[in-house]
């Protein structure tokens, strides 16, 4: 039998998810919360809506011929398995691809692929179907490394930004890696990357890529590598990579930094020490224990103490925001071919400062505090308190039913309050929010003299109240 | 089956040659082809149709969208002439049927909002019968409704479901010679056979990747010989079945450049020449990409997005593709 506090439950969903609806907190309960870790991580039967339906409303999706992050918002907003995407997000902010340069977005939907379906397993995996992936070798112009000319680009990257950080490595060792990795390009590399810099569409639309490894461009020459020696190609590269301490301690501050709660941005780890170092230590000891599984880190965080008592310390990026809200009022579930609102909708999360598959550097974006400006505070509540106050959105109904079912005559504005706050989402809220929602609540008790007379108006008052809080900005 | 020539250029403008998501074609009496574009969310203006010949003449367009004038469309799916030229063209979020004549000047709608059809419910493929009624698939009803040349509902059959009869999300429909109709039951992958009273016939075809088996199926099309042809949409892929839906060929695709193509590569000759360089015929992928659609995606002369397959009086089957924004053209033997 389950016996899952709500409330963790709820912050596991917004950590390992988009949040969850009162209905799936339902079902989230009746686990033991270790067996609620296992199901978010261990999903098997993964269930959304499926391509063929989105293709078939949308043909610009299936043809990839233009910036369209629609098909991975819907599959955001409908999958039974939120942990897929959500890694997806967490490597897309450190594997930042962006579709200006390479004008090829099959490739990029290729990559959010990969990421799905490799992002939990073990870390030098990952790294190799990250070397391998054309718009990542595009990206970083790897088609022009070769033999007899190294590009090092991708060789510098994968190092300061995708592994070890600045500091830990030297200049030689990024020549060296480089070298690595000539040989690693993209099939009819000249033709591709031609078309992707002209942004050509033409004569029948984009061509997606696909890696090739060409053997005669590939530099096998000795290369001394971290203190190692050999012929090393990609792989061992990579090998040589994933067992520096450098390696591990990054891995666990981004898993840190994503799942448990915000670090300063990435750019001053070198010189801003972690925010819990022993939590650090922790998830290094399980990277290695479990042979630099994300999986297996993750399943140790999750079930971390430090985890559990990290209510509510991160800043939800836009998509998160955006994501949690609609699937928290149950909007966009079918597929309408004549409805482009989301494709609007994540051009809204670019206003509020993510644009997806459209990060703003090989940096990825800048996280916690520095998601909320006061332009993009206003867009985030213009967008909330658009869908959450209206009653016609099934999961807004379904949230005032909750609350309607809970109420009597006798119900007071504390229960009330609480009531409302848990149907919300189990949040935590600070004693200014409370108090303006107090002042609210007992003025239409005054009036109305009870709370079920006029439940849904009231209800959708104190969801836009305290959507517009800062409170809820977090997860 | 021989292949003739492919037809089309992709184009991201609003207006002017070229298509943009193609998803159907007609054939006039004098011999034009009137193609349909879908274009995408951010250019939904170019929506329209487009006239053209074999001969790869460009005579013009009609009917720009998105918008709820009459002629304007909103998600338009397939489009067919009957034997007055009339021109017929479904909308599915609009949930009517728009006419035209063939220079383009609206003439009536039917389905919602009209004094014709008033329920009609999203429909998706049309064609006529031999004495000049319309048949329509509505997707969301899971039926078929057959309407006189005037508008009047005659005779409604199949409804939503899995079982030989039913259907499921149907898309094209088209009528033998003997007028029966075959329905492309998307969602069910497979091919229904009624006769001209709705009663059931036949099915052939399974959910699949192997011969005869179909995945998403958009099309259909019967040619004088009584071979079923047959737009396996989801195999990015067309079939061949004989007139007792027994499986003959597959055809996968082998288009070359057609003429809009080799006159915008000739201004163009840094692509030329880089395209002259390159093996675009791709032989192995990952097992990851070993999908049809990520094999089509890659692989330029091969189909990719099949939607729709006609035959001309000429018995020259025409595929059009809307994510190669093309339509192949092949003899049938």
């Amino acid at each position: 039998m389950g016996n899952t506090d709500r409330k963790l439950a709820a912050h596991l969903a917004r950590r390992a998810g988009f949040g969850a609806t009162q209905d799936e907190l339902d079902f989230y309960e009746s686990f033991n919360y270790k067996d609620l870790v296992n199901h978010f991580l261990d999903s098997h039967s993964v269930n959304h809506v499926s391509d063929d339906l989105i293709y078939r409303r949308h043909p610009n999706i299936h043809a990839q011929l233009t910036h369209n992050p629609m098909y991975w918002a819907y599959r955001m907003l409908t999958t039974n398995s939120p942990m897929q995407e959500k890694i997806a997000l967490f490597w897309h902010g450190i594997f930042a691809t962006a579709e200006p340069k390479i004008n090829n977005f099959g490739a990029i939907n290729n990559q959010i692929n990969m990421f799905r379906d490799k992002g939990l397993s073990k870390f030098d995996e990952i790294l190799i179907e990250l070397s391998k992936d054309p718009a990542m070798i595009v990206w970083l112009d790897n088609q022009t490394n070769h033999k007899n000319e190294i590009n090092e680009n991708y060789g510098r990257e994968i190092l300061e930004l995708f592994s070890m950080g600045v500091g830990n490595y030297t200049e030689q060792d990024v020549k060296e890696c480089a070298r690595a990795f000539t040989g690693w390009t993209i099939g009819n590399s000249e033709y591709m990357a031609l078309m992707g810099a002209k942004d050509s569409i033409w004569p029948y639309g984009r061509i997606f890529w696909h890696f090739e490894y060409d053997e005669k461009d590939h530099d096998n020459g000795v290369k001394t590598f971290l203190g190692e020696t050999g012929r090393f190609n990609g792989e061992d590269v990579i090998r040589i990579i994933c067992k520096q301490e450098a390696t591990a301690q990054f891995v666990a501050r981004h898993l840190y930094n994503y799942f448990v709660a915000d670090e300063v941005p990435v750019p001053q780890w070198g010189h801003v020490p972690p925010k819990d170092p022993s939590a650090i230590d922790y998830l290094v000891e399980a990277y290695r224990q479990s042979e630099y599984s994300i999986r297996e880190t993750l399943r140790v965080l999750f079930n971390s103490e430090f985890f559990k008592q990290a209510r509510f310390t991160r800043v939800k990026s836009p998509a998160e925001f955006i994501i949690n809200t609609l699937r928290c009022t149950g909007d966009y579930q079918v597929i309408d071919g004549s409805d482009n609102t989301v494709y609007q909708i994540m051009e809204d999360s670019g206003f509020m400062g993510q644009k997806l598959t459209n990060p703003p550097s090989v940096e990825g974006w800048h996280t916690g505090e520095e998601w909320i400006t006061s332009g993009s505070l206003v867009d985030r509540v213009n967008f909330v308190t658009k869908y959450i106050t209206d009653e016609n959105n099934p999961g807004v109904g379904n949230m005032i039913a909750r609350v309607a079912d809970r109420i009597t005559d006798k119900t007071t504005p504390d229960q009330f309050l609480e009531i409302c706050i848990s149907v919300l989402g189990e949040l935590d809220l600070s004693d200014e929010t409370y108090d303006a929602l107090m002042t609210v609540v007992e003025h239409t008790l005054s009036v109305e003299g009870s709370f079920t007379s006029s439940t849904a108006s009231l209800v959708t008052k104190v969801f836009q109240i305290v959507s517009s809080s800062k409170e809820f900005q977090l997860c | 089956m021989r292949y003739v020539k492919s037809i089309g250029l992709n184009s991201n403008q609003q207006i002017g040659r070229g298509f943009n998501h193609p998803y159907d074609i007609a054939f006039s009496n004098n011999e034009r082809i009137y193609v349909l574009n879908r274009m995408y969310p951010q250019s939904t203006d170019g929506i329209r149709v487009q006239i053209c010949d074999l001969e790869d003449e460009w005579y013009g367009e009609f009917g720009h969208g998105p918008g709820d004038t009459n002629d304007q469309f909103m998600v338009p799916v397939c489009i067919d002439f009957n034997s007055e030229e009339r021109l017929f063209i479904t909308d599915e979020s609009h949930h009517q049927i728009k006419i035209f004549d063939r220079d383009g000047n609206f003439l009536e709608a039917w389905g919602k909002g009209t004094s014709k059809l008033k329920d009609l419910n999203s429909p998706s493929g049309i064609c006529f019968d031999s004495t000049g009624n319309v048949l329509v698939a509505q997707q969301f009803n899971g039926n078929v409704i057959k309407v006189s040349a005037e508008g009047k509902a005659l005779l409604q059959f199949g409804e939503s479901g899995t079982t030989q009869g039913k259907l499921n999300l149907p898309w094209g429909i088209c009528v033998d010679d003997q007028d029966n109709v075959y329905v492309a039951d998307w969602r069910n992958d497979r091919i229904q056979k009624f006769d001209r009273e709705g009663g059931f016939l036949g099915t052939f075809g399974e959910s699949g990747r192997g011969e005869g088996q179909l995945s998403r199926p958009s099309s259909v099309a019967v040619a004088r010989d009584g071979r079923v042809i047959v737009a396996d949409w989801g195999n990015e892929r067309v079939q061949i079945f004989d007139k007792g839906g027994r499986f003959e060929s597959i055809l996968q695709g082998q288009a070359t450049l057609s003429k809009w193509a080799l006159e915008w590569l000739d201004v163009n000759k840094d692509e030329l020449n880089a395209r002259q360089t390159s093996d675009l015929e791709i032989k192995n992928l990952p097992a990851h990409l070993n999908t049809p659609y990520h094999r089509a995606s890659q692989t330029e002369h091969i189909f990719w997005g099949p939607v729709s397959v006609k035959i001309d009086d000429r018995q020259r089957l025409y595929v059009t593709e809307h994510s190669r924004h093309r339509i192949q053209i092949y003899e049938l033997d």
